[in-house]
């Protein structure tokens, strides 16, 4: 035993508010590696299954979720980006483009990574409570005092990666298709 | 084995006092990475967290249930208090850099850390998720027993000697231990895929736009490489997950991990996961060895000064 561990005699001889503090830390240690273990490996077992679900709300709570699954455990196959159209009162429209990464210099990739990360989360069906908030959000940067947006269409364009077996790389051709369209109220432009 | 034995190994582990200098540079590395990913957010900060922000707190509160650590549901929801809460948070970790007031900066910024993530959810990547889980078990470490300036004002009242005492590493490891999970889950994940098990993955990862950062060389595409690079990112991933554990593997992997986020940091646009998951090798370093780099670069700062003197 390496010179400073607490060793029987040690413990033994200890005061009673050290012995509770040594118990209670080892109940920690003890809990934190089994759930946080249950929790991140990608495990399908009804046992821990069931112990996931009964650390979930202290994992929610503390924000001690969390996934280890990026580029897993399939990669993304298609290029894809979003847009929104603008259809003014008028009846004019524009089109407006989320940051594209590929299109931003590397140093606004490192500010505007949180747009990549949203636009993957947006394209979800899984998040499609987010898609009114988001029109909202574009329908204030698109505010013209003179016609106000009317309606906000999200766009999703994508193209797929194709596979190859040489060094070659093809893409497919680009495909669009709009997945939500929201009318604007007079309310969500204050 | 015998169970006193395992007791005895779990108690070497976990208690037996070590030099705090691993936790305390890893302070100073944590708080400074806390501090770019706030000022890199800067410009943002309303634009995610406002009241007129991409996500309402309402929309969060339906989207995400539960309760949770959230200052956010606490304060008035207005931009000023918003703000102020992105400057109080900012301060803290540089005084949690500078370790003074170390304990209670630690909380404040995991408090704050966690709040901003709970916010909005949905614009929070590996890394964030890194500093959040690190964040929780440094507020249990001794991060100011060493290089800070708690230790400076402990010892000008004459609590404590020139030597930096030991204190049982507990939380250390579990710091330790998150990283090595996320590794070992991450290898878990990607096995389960065909493509990093054929060797095709990294064939689709270097293809995405959106990830691209410098142009990859050439010979890294063809497809031979593409399945070497696939599979060697599964070793890497295991063992950095498990044999890093093993004290005579372990410098070999860790400067193979340091590599191998770098060449990541140079081909694809996954700003601060790399340097945020580097932090935390520091935790992996014996304190001896950092003592001696430590004198190694004092001695050739101190050379310097003479030769030019």
């Amino acid at each position: 035993m390496p010179a400073g561990t607490p060793g029987p005699t040690q413990r033994r001889n200890a005061r009673p508010l050290e012995k509770v503090k040594y118990f209670v830390i080892n109940v920690f240690l003890l809990f934190h590696i089994l759930a946080i273990s249950c929790w991140a490996l990608p495990l399908n077992n009804p046992l821990i299954s069931s112990f996931r679900n009964l650390v979930r709300p202290y994992f929610i709570w503390s924000g001690l979720f969390q996934s280890w699954d990026m580029f897993s455990p399939d990669p993304k196959r298609v290029n894809s980006y979003l847009e929104a159209i603008v259809i003014y009162k008028d009846g004019t429209s524009t089109l407006w483009s989320f940051p594209r990464m590929e299109l931003l210099s590397a140093n606004e990739r490192y500010a505007k990574e949180r747009y990549r990360k949203f636009e993957e989360n947006l394209q979800n069906d899984q998040y499609s409570g987010l898609w009114p908030d988001a029109a909202r959000y574009i329908a204030r940067l698109n505010n013209q005092k003179t016609s106000p947006p009317k309606t906000i269409m999200l766009v999703v364009r994508w193209s797929e990666i194709i596979p190859r077996t040489d060094d070659k790389y093809d893409r497919g051709p680009w495909n669009s298709n709009i997945f939500f369209t929201y009318d604007v109220q007079p309310e969500d432009l204050k | 084995m015998r169970l006193k034995s395992l007791g005895d190994a779990w108690n070497a582990f976990f208690f037996a006092p070590k030099s705090p200098l691993p936790i305390a540079l890893f302070r100073i590395l944590y708080g400074l990475l806390v501090i770019i990913t706030l000022l890199l957010l800067r410009p943002d900060w309303l634009t995610w967290f406002g009241t007129h922000s991409w996500v309402s707190l309402s929309t969060m509160h339906a989207l995400e249930r539960g309760p949770r650590l959230n200052l956010f549901t606490i304060i008035p929801q207005n931009d000023t208090w918003i703000e102020a809460l992105f400057w109080i948070f900012l301060a803290s970790a540089s005084l949690l850099t500078v370790g003074l007031f170390t304990r209670f900066n630690s909380l404040l910024v995991f408090l704050c850390l966690t709040s901003i993530q709970q916010r909005n959810l949905y614009i929070t990547s590996g890394g964030d998720t890194f500093l959040r889980l690190a964040g929780f078990f440094l507020i249990f470490a001794p991060a100011g027993a060493a290089v800070s300036v708690d230790r400076l004002i402990r010892i000008r009242r004459g609590k404590e000697g020139d030597s930096v005492l030991p204190r049982p590493p507990w939380a250390q490891r579990l710091i330790q231990f998150e990283l090595a999970l996320l590794y070992f889950s991450s290898f878990c994940w990607k096995v389960q895929g065909a493509p990093w098990v054929q060797g095709t993955a990294l064939y689709y990862v270097y293809h995405l736009d959106e990830f691209h950062r410098f142009p990859m060389p050439s010979p890294f595409l063809r497809p031979t490489m593409l399945k070497l690079g696939s599979w060697m990112a599964l070793a890497l991933e295991f063992s950095l997950g498990t044999l890093i554990w093993i004290k005579e593997f372990r410098y070999t992997i860790l400067s193979l991990g340091v590599l191998f986020h770098l060449w990541l940091e140079y081909s694809l646009n996954i700003p601060m996961f790399e340097w945020d998951v580097l932090a935390a090798y520091v935790l992996f370093i014996e304190p001896e060895d950092l003592t001696h780099a430590w004198s190694w670069i004092r001695g050739r700062v101190a050379v310097k000064a003479l030769q030019r003197s």
